[in-house]
This record gives structure tokens, sequence and C-alpha cells, in this order.
């Protein structure tokens, strides 16, 4: 059990195996979502990025709002519904704030990729900043916390934290593919962005659970002496 | 207490003018060292071997020579061969594309400049084989002197003989004009001056005209024109040489895609149809022109910018038409006719060919009979070569047992012989010059002699096998001459390389030392935490240089420059929102990177058409075009408007500053008296006035040199100021501000004239990320006042010259030669001098990446408090730090540098060696030495 007290009030507790769960289920939906949008666009995914990506964010970011409205930190004051509407919002400015982020780091700007680039910051915000309006909403506290600080109060923490850093720096990386002078079609933006995100927020998750597991471990040591 | 001495009297020392400048031109002495011994190594010049060929050498080869002793005394009947052309009319057309020349339905789409010399294709088209368009292949680099060199010595060049393009030398190896000069070939040359650079003494009559005012597109054509016609009623001469040089201008100038080009072309069409005509009518037998050779060729290609000297297939690729004015009896045999046809607009068929440049030089010889160029590699090209009438009857053999052979027969052995003579000058060249030939030679010598042996050498398939040998010869000895021309001396890479390393040791360790200098004075909190910025200050350092050993991260330089920018802006923005502090600066600092990042892709456009840029940005340059006048009006006013902010932000720093005082004061408002007009200038540009040459001329001379000459005497007045003030004991933080502010204007209104209109919003631009930057560096203070120096500087410093580089892509430069802004040079002047221009491109090229970065570099120190440092420390500090803040930037060049040595090293045989990773090195190198020398010069007049 993991209770501890924050400036906002009493964080619920989460028990480590529902976490890891969680995070299981979501690498899950989106390893699936992403083969079966490689199965229905057999050879698209690369050519034609727009429709794989819409389909995995369509599933992974309502997933993520769902399980995460759970976690809301304000429970008194905000129903779940509310939590998930809240959700939606931060979809929409995270995208926004992507978007921004990413055509400052060089992505292409243009009406052909309009729709690419915008398909690509929703699920970076379905990675990024979904999870954490659910759980905390606007309180800026929180979100100081969890981005600008290393240091962890619970494992939700951990859990919003390290998915989202790796999806971004996974996506940081996918970007160094891109100059090369390989001519691939995956080369071209947003594709191998978006594959690098997938593939640190998968190791984000992964690492999320080593960290809960540990956390926890030392936690019940601690207890124990 | 000894040591502390030692460290107090060292401090004192390291802080003075004198020990600073001793140390960085130490530095630069190292990396010149290290540059010089590395290039030795690498950029190594082909040995020019002084022998030449002669009448008499044939007599040495295996192959059937025409009896000397009577054709000794009479030049005119040739000595290698028989002579099948008596007269050979050569126009070049400089910088002469293939789509230029070959028919629009080669290619996949109709461009406006193609199909504009119709009357070539209408030579070509007919039936008939006597003229012919070609594609003429060249090597790279693709600048005319390189190019006239190779067409002429039938060598392949090499890169160290670039730097020779502004001043021509003349060619000390055996060339095409040398020969037919020994050989009594009277040769005439009207056009492009660098003939007569090239060969001075071989002439007959030249008519040079100057060619490097690239703005001037006809002098040189009009010339040509008028000393051309004339000429073709006369017999006093074998060999025409008329060099145009009108497209390249108007390539230089316009772009190929450009009224002006077609206009150019269109005035070519009209000149070849008459050298045409006026040849045709003489051609008649005892004519004049009854048995010339006219050859219309471009010495390279161009790209659709205008630009050539890289080995980009559009450069590379030029056309070569020849027709020769007496009739073909019979055509080639199809086995060594390469052509393909192909209908034209108006359904007339055209077959075109392709040849490489190399092979000029000994088909020509051929033709004339004159021997081959004792250095050339090239091959006799059989469809040029059989283009002329005179090449099917010469009957070099005595028919034996009288056997009659067919025309292609006879033609064909004539040609065995002349690849045999060609085979054997090469053979002979190649063992002079290396033993590496030798098994080769062997195995086609096989070949021929077994031919030879069972006498079989008159019979068509035998003639075709031994072509074949001679042929695969040949090229192979060019394939081998290409691949290892410049034997690279690994030694001497190593040592220079090594070299190099050093001084990178050296400068860590110097700022090291300082550091320890630095915590004398520094507050010492003993916890030693480096703040996350520095560490992605040095990762992007390191990521920059690793960058370097992919060719395509080379080609975008500029935009993984502005990417670790931005993600170093962001790093700083997050840390701004976290501290909740300098939110704005950090915003500001961000939205900046991305203008930056269009102004680099928009000088790629204008780098490879087919480059990233217009596929992506395709929808929007359309827009841009397509949109109403107020795109246009906006463009036209935006420099304006960031000249008028620049100079505001002058005269609001400096003029109305309380500590800028006497001579800086003047600095300032001279440069707002340039800037005032650059603005009157650019004003005077557009349409508001009648183009009267008056204003035409203030315009283009008076203001340019107004400005250089004000900024020249900015300069002299800092450096009066520097040699006679009186030494301040306080406010020299202010005074450093005030200092490093007039330097900047000074230089400036120079940069921003040479830049053009991207020059203020490029300045401007630059201005407000440095302003982030310094202003950024307080968030850190506050973690890491207890840290060293090195350590808190070390993340503005990075990003101080990740900004430094994204101003020199920017201002639409990139490491190539084709990327030097050459236009710039003219800015004021018209005649071509070449230490004035050499310094007005240096000065365009790096400018905003190298001059003003270094000489604004301490404002970073400068604009940084110590409150916490006591008043008497403060001033040694400063200096100390001030040091180690050049020392650092000197570091992040070194390190790049010493990346591309790397890189240029491992990459030497890789395809684009000379086309790419070689341009870098000389860049980088020409960059760090620039870098090093300007801090030197910054020491002398910073530090006190």
């Amino acid at each position: 059990m993991d209770t501890l007290i924050s400036e906002n009030g009493v964080f619920l507790p989460i028990p480590p195996l529902h976490a890891v769960r969680l995070h299981y289920l979501l690498g899950v939906i989106l390893l699936l979502t992403s083969m079966v949008a490689h199965t229905v666009f057999p050879t698209n995914p690369i050519t034609h990025p727009t429709p794989t990506l819409l389909m995995i964010w369509a599933f992974e970011g309502p997933g993520l709002m769902i399980l995460f409205a759970n976690f809301q930190q304000d429970k008194e004051q905000c129903s779940y519904f509310r939590a998930v509407v809240r959700g939606y919002v931060g979809l929409v400015v995270g995208a926004i704030v992507n978007a921004l982020g990413a055509i400052i780091l060089g992505a292409p700007v243009g009406f052909e990729y309009f729709t690419k680039t915008l398909n690509w910051s929703l699920l970076m915000s379905s990675f990024t900043f979904v999870p954490a309006t659910c759980a905390f909403g606007s309180a800026w506290t929180h979100w100081r916390r969890v981005f600008a600080s290393t240091k962890a109060f619970s494992f939700i923490d951990y859990m919003i934290r390290l998915p989202a850093y790796g999806a971004v720096i996974g996506a940081w990386l996918g970007a160094c593919a891109m100059p090369l002078d390989w001519g691939r079609p995956w080369q071209e933006w947003p594709v191998c962005v978006s594959y690098g995100a997938m593939a640190g927020y998968l190791l984000g998750l992964i690492a999320s659970s080593v960290c809960i597991i540990f956390h926890d471990r030392r936690q019940q040591h601690l207890k124990g002496e | 207490m000894s040591k502390s001495g030692e460290v107090s009297w060292k401090s004192e020392n390291l802080g003075k003018r004198r020990w600073t400048f001793v140390v960085f031109l130490g530095i630069l002495i190292l990396h010149g060292l290290a540059i010089f011994v590395f290039t030795r190594g690498f950029l190594l010049t082909r040995t020019e071997l002084s022998q030449y060929s002669h009448c008499s050498d044939i007599q040495q080869s295996p192959c059937f020579s025409p009896p000397q002793d009577d054709q000794m005394v009479n030049h005119s009947k040739g000595c290698w061969t028989k002579p099948a052309v008596d007269r050979i009319v050569i126009i070049v057309l400089d910088a002469l594309r293939y789509d230029f020349v070959a028919p629009s339905t080669f290619f996949d789409e109709k461009k406006p400049w193609m199909d504009r010399l119709q009357v070539l294709h209408k030579l070509a088209s007919q039936p008939g084989s006597f003229a012919k368009i070609f594609k003429a292949i060249a090597d790279p680099p693709t600048t005319s002197l390189q190019r006239l060199k190779g067409l002429t010595t039938g060598g392949l060049p090499t890169f160290i003989d670039v730097g020779n393009s502004f001043g021509a030398p003349a060619i000390i190896e055996d060339n095409l004009i040398y020969q037919m000069a020994k050989n009594g070939k009277r040769v005439v040359m009207m056009g492009d001056d660098t003939w007569v650079q090239l060969f001075p003494q071989h002439f007959n009559i030249s008519h040079p005209f100057p060619s490097f005012n690239v703005k001037d597109l006809d002098t040189v054509d009009d010339g040509c024109v008028e000393h051309l016609f004339p000429y073709l009623y006369q017999e006093d001469w074998d060999v025409l040489i008329a060099h145009f040089l009108g497209v390249d201008h108007a390539g230089h100038i316009f772009g190929v895609d450009s009224t002006e080009m077609i206009e150019k072309l269109e005035q070519y069409n009209g000149i070849l149809e008459k050298v045409v005509d006026v040849l045709e009518s003489q051609s008649g037998p005892g004519g004049l022109h009854e048995n010339t050779l006219l050859l219309v060729m471009g010495d390279h290609g161009q790209t659709i910018n205008g630009d050539h000297g890289g080995g980009a297939p559009e450069e590379v690729e030029t056309s070569l038409f020849a027709m020769s004015l007496q009739k073909n009896p019979s055509s080639l045999p199809s086995e060594t006719d390469s052509s393909s046809c192909r209908l034209d607009m108006e359904k007339r068929k055209i077959c075109t060919s392709s040849i490489e440049q190399l092979d000029f030089a000994a088909t020509v010889s051929a033709l004339l009979g004159i021997p081959y160029p004792f250095g050339s590699i090239g091959r006799v090209n059989p469809e040029l070569y059989a283009l002329a009438a005179g090449t099917w009857n010469l009957d070099i053999f005595t028919p034996e047992g009288g056997i009659n052979l067919s025309g292609s027969e006879r033609w064909m052995q004539n040609y065995v012989n002349v690849l045999c003579m060609n085979t054997w000058q090469v053979k002979r060249y190649i063992d002079v010059y290396s033993a590496q030939a030798h098994d080769n030679w062997l195995h086609t010598k096989e070949a021929v002699l077994n031919c030879k042996s069972e006498s079989c050498s008159t019979l068509l398939p035998q003639l075709k096998k031994q072509v074949e040998a001679y042929s695969n010869f040949l090229s192979s000895i060019t394939a081998l001459a290409r691949s290892k021309w410049t034997e690279f001396n690994l030694k001497m890479m190593g040592t220079g390389l090594c070299i190099l390393v050093l001084s990178l040791f050296v400068h860590i360790f110097i700022i090291k030392k300082l550091d320890k200098l630095c915590s004398c004075y520094l507050p010492c909190g003993g916890n030693f935490v480096v703040s996350f910025e520095a560490i992605f200050a040095y990762a992007a350092v390191l990521i920059r240089s690793f960058s370097f050993l992919s060719n395509s991260f080379i080609l975008e330089e500029g935009k993984t420059a502005s990417f670790l920018l931005a993600t170093a802006g962001m790093l700083q923005l997050r840390h701004a929102i976290v501290k909740k502090k300098m939110f704005l600066e950090g915003l500001l600092f961000v939205l900046v990177v991305p203008l930056l990042r269009f102004g680099i892709e928009l000088g790629q456009s204008k780098q490879a058409v087919n480059s990233l840029f217009l596929k992506s940005f395709a929808s929007w340059t359309v827009s841009v075009d397509n949109g109403t006048n107020l795109w246009i009006y906006v463009a036209d006013i935006l420099p304006f408007l960031a000249l008028v902010i620049l100079a505001y932000i002058l005269y609001y720093k400096s003029i109305r500053h309380s500590s800028c005082r006497g001579i800086f004061k003047l600095v300032a408002v001279g440069t707002i008296f340039a800037s005032s007009l650059i603005a009157l200038a650019w004003a005077l540009d557009g349409n508001l006035f009648s183009p009267s040459t008056v204003i035409v001329d203030i315009k283009a001379y008076w203001i340019p040199r107004i400005i250089y000459v004000v900024g020249l005497l900015q300069l002299f007045l800092l450096a009066i100021s520097q040699l006679f003030g009186k030494e301040k004991t306080s406010g020299w933080e202010e005074g450093t501000i005030v200092k490093a502010t007039a330097m900047l204007s000074a230089w400036s209104s120079t940069i921003i004239i040479l830049s053009g209109k991207q020059g203020p919003l490029v300045a401007l631009a630059a201005v407000i990320q440095g302003w982030c930057v310094i202003r950024l560096m307080t968030l850190e203070r506050a973690k890491n006042d207890y840290n060293d120096s090195s350590t808190s500087y070390s993340s503005p410093v990075a990003k101080w010259s990740l900004l430094a580089v994204c101003l020199f892509f920017c201002t639409g430069h990139w490491c190539a030669f084709d990327g030097l802004r050459y236009a710039s040079a003219f800015v004021g002047f018209d005649e071509f001098n070449l230490i004035r221009q050499a310094a007005l491109l240096t000065i365009d090229t790096f400018g905003f990446s190298h001059i003003l970065p270094v000489m604004g570099l301490p404002l970073i120190v400068a604009c940084r408090r110590h409150p916490e440092v006591q008043a008497e420390k403060r001033k040694p500090l400063f200096f100390l730090q001030l040091c180690q803040v050049y020392l650092m930037y000197g570091l992040t060049m070194a390190i790049s540098m010493t990346f591309t040595i790397i890189c240029v090293t491992i990459q030497r045989r890789h395809l684009m060696v000379w086309g790419l990773f070689a341009p870098k090195f000389v860049f980088d190198a020409v960059g760090l030495l620039l870098t090093d020398l300007f801090i030197c010069l910054a020491s002398l007049y910073y530090f006190t």
C-alpha cells in the first residue's frame, strides 16, 4: 500500500500489481491496434501513415482516459465522467503543444502535411498529456512535480512520467533517422518519429513497471524494519 | 603559501592581454599546422609530368604508323594519324546544359528553356550522319578553368586546382593546344580570357575578354560575335576557338528558368545559324571549309539556379554538337554506335550519343593528325571520330592481295590503328606514372597479338574484337585513374589529425587550469552538480560532431544544427517554466528557431532542386506565388522594418547609454548612418524612381563603397581607442558591453549590405537569439553559482556556436563551392581584383557565422554579474572567465573540425569525396582558422 500526503490532500492508494497490470493493458492495446492497423492497411502503414496513426490514437487515447480517470486526485470535486471529458480537453491542448514543438524542431509545414502532423500530435498528446490531465486536471503543482522534478511521491507519478518521457525521447531519437539518404518511405515525416515515440512509450511502460515494483519492494522492506 | 602566491601570480598574468594573446596565437598556430599537414596529405595534387608527345615517338609503338621520313618535313600531313579534317571550329558555350541542346522529347517534361537551339535539332535530324548531338559527361569539379584544363590535357582534374580558378595559371602539362601549335596548326581564340591565362603563348591570334564580371551578360559574347564572322572568311587559321560566356552568367544571376536565359539561348540560336550558313556556303569542293568540323560544346552544365562546381548530374552533363561539312559516305557499324534516337517535337528523328569529356583531347588529336597529349587518358571516341568524313577514306594500309574491303571495314581498320596508338600512348603515360597498369596491358596485348598472328586483322569480327580489347584497356585505365588518382598520404593525414587532437587537449587543459584559478575568486560551495543543460550542451556538441560521419547529415547540416538549437531552447523553456521566470525569453528563443529553419530551407532549395524543401513546401511556395501583391509588399517592407529596428536597438543601447562616450558613440552614429544608406540603396532599387544612370551609379557603386569606407573607419577608430584609451579601474563590465556593441555595429553594416535584403532579417534574428541566450543564463545562475565556471558557461557557449552554424546556413550558404555567393563579391565593384573581391566574399561567407559571434562572445560574460564576489576581485575574475569562454568556443569549433577530418579520412574513397566531403573540410578548416584569428584579434581588443 502506498499512501502519501501531498499539498493537495490524500493520494489514493494504488496497489502496485494493479498499476503494473494497467501498464500491461496499455502496452497490449498499443501493440494490438498497431498490429490491426498493419493488417487493415497491409502495405499502407508506411506510405499512408495518417489512417494508421488515426487508428492508434483513437484506441489508445480513450483507453488511457478511461484507465487514468480512475486515478483522478480530486475525486470529491470531480466525477469520473468529468475526468474523462477533461482528458479530451487535454488531448486537444496537448496536440497543439506537441504540433508546435514538432514544427519548432523541424517538422515540415504545408497543407499536405497537415493531417499527418495533426494525427501524430494527437498520438503524442495521448501519450503525454492525456494521462496527466485525467489524473490531475489543471492542478499546476502536480504537473510540476511530475514533469519537472525527478522525485516521485507515488506510483502514479511513475506511471505518467516515465512513459511520457519515453515517448518524447523516442520521437526525438526517431527524428534522427530522417535526414539519412537511404530513401526509404519510412524516413518520411512522421513515420519514423511515430515509431520512435511508440517504442519509447513501450519502453517507458516497462521502466515504469520495474520502478513501481522496485519502489514497492523497498517500501515493504522499510516497513518490515 | 607559496602555492597560493604562484596561483595569484599566474592569475594576474592570465587575465592580461599579452598572455591571452600568446595563448590564442599558440592555438591558432597549432590549428594552422594541423590543417596544413593534413591538407598536404589529403588534397594532393596530381603530379604533372613535364614530358611531351612528339611526332617521332610513334615509331616505338607497335602500331602501324604512316611512313615518317617525308612527313617529318611536312607537318600538315600529320604524324601519328593521318589528318581527317583540315580545320576545326570550336564554339564553347559556357555552362551549356544537356537539355539546352537535346530535344525536349528526351526528357520527362518540357521546360521553357528547352528546344531553344533549333538550328542544332534541324542539322542533327537531317539524313546522312554528318551532324550529331552528344551528351558530354564532365568530371567534377565543374568549374570552367578545371574543365578547360581537362578538355585540353585529356586528364582528370584534381581538387587542389579549384583554388586556382581565381587566378588561372598556365598549363605546364602536355596539352592539345600545345600540340596544335607545335605541329603547325594555327590557332585563333576569342572570348573568355581564361584560355589566354591557361595558354599564354600558344595562340596565333587571340581576342580575350574579361570573364569574371558575372553581372555582364553581353561583353564577351558581343566581342566573340564581332571577331568570329570575319575569321570564318579567312584562311590563315586551322583551329578557331570561340568561348561564349552569356549562358553561364545569365545562370549565375537569373537562374536557368528566366527570360534572360531564354533570350540568350535564342541569341545563340541566331549566331549558330549564321555560322552554319557561312560554313556551308564555303563547303563546296575547293572551298575554305571543304573539310571543316564544327564543334559546339559546353564545358560543364549548371543547376536550375545556375550554380556549378559540384558533381551533380545537372552540373556534370553538358552537351557537344559535332558537324562535319563533308558528307559521310556510310555509317558506323551498329556495335560501336551507342546512340539512342527519338522523334522531336516536329517529328524529326534525332539521335544522341554520349561521350566522356576526357575523350575530347584524344579524339580531336586523332582527327587533326597530331600526337595525343602525353597525359591524355581518354579514348578516341568512335562516333565522333566517324563523323568526320575524312576518316572514311584514309588508306593507310596498302590493300594486300587485292582484297577489296568494304567502307566500314576500312574505317574499322583505321579506327583500330588509331585506338592502338591511343592505347600505346596511355600505356606509356601510365608506365611513366606508375607500374600498376602493367598486367592489364599484357592482357590486351595478348588479345591483339593473337589476332595479328592469325593474320585476321582484316575481318570485321576480328576488328571488332580488337576494338573491344583496346576499349576495355582504356576504360580500365580511366577507372583506375579515377579511383586512385590522388594517392592519399596517410602518414601526413594521421599526423595532422594527431596535432589537432593535441590542440583539443591543450584547450581542455587550459580551461581546467582557468577553472582552478576562478575558484579562488568564487565562493566555494563544494557541491559539484552538473546541470542538465550543461550535459545537453556537451551532448549537442558531440552529436553534431558525430553526425559528420555520415554524408546525409553533412548535407542537412543546417537542419541538424537548428534541430539541436531548438532542443536546447525547449529544455531551457522547460527549465524556465519550472523556475517560473524568464518564460517569455525562453518562448521567444524557441519561436525564432523555426524562422531560422525556414531561412535554412530556403537556402537548401537553392542548393538542390530535388531536396526535401520543394517536396514539402511546394504548396507553401505556390501559395506565396498565387497570393495577392500583399506578400510582395510584405517581403519588400520586412527588411526595412528589420533595419529600422536594428538601428533603434543600437540607438537605444549605445547612444542613449550613459557609459557610451567619445569614440564609441561616434562608431554607433556611423553605423546608423550606414544603415540609413542601405535603406536608401534598397529604396532606389524599387520602382519608385525612374532608372537614370546617376541613380544606378549611386545605388550600385557609391553607397556600398561609402559603407565599406565607414566600416573601415569605424574599425580604425576602435583600434585607436584601444591603443590610446585610458585603462579604467571600474565599470569594465559596462565598458566591455559598449566595446562589444561598437565592434559588432562596425562590422554589421558591411555584412548586411553584402548579404542583401535577407541581411537585416537574419541580423535581427541573431540579435534576438543572442539576447535570449544571455538573458536565460541567469536561470542557471541560482543553481550553478558554486560550480566550475566552465560548466556554467558551457550551455550558453554551445548555444552560441549552434546559433552561429544556423546563421551560416540561414544566409543562403552551404559547404560547397557553389554555396559561395559570388555575386556578393561584386557589390559595389564591377572589375575583378583578387584581394578586394576575395575579402568581400570572405566577409559575406563568414560574417554572420564567424566574425559576429566571435566578436559578440564577451557579452555572455559581461552581462553576467557576480554580486557575491568582492569588487576588487571581480575584474580579474571577469577576464579569466572571458578567456575561458573564448577557449570553450574555440574548443567546440575544434571538436567539430576534428570529426570532419576523421570523417574525411574514413570516407576518402567515397563517391562523393570531392563533391561533398572535401568542400566541407575546406569550409571547416577556413572557418576554424578564421575563428582562431578573430579570437586572437578579440583578445587584443577586449583584454586590457
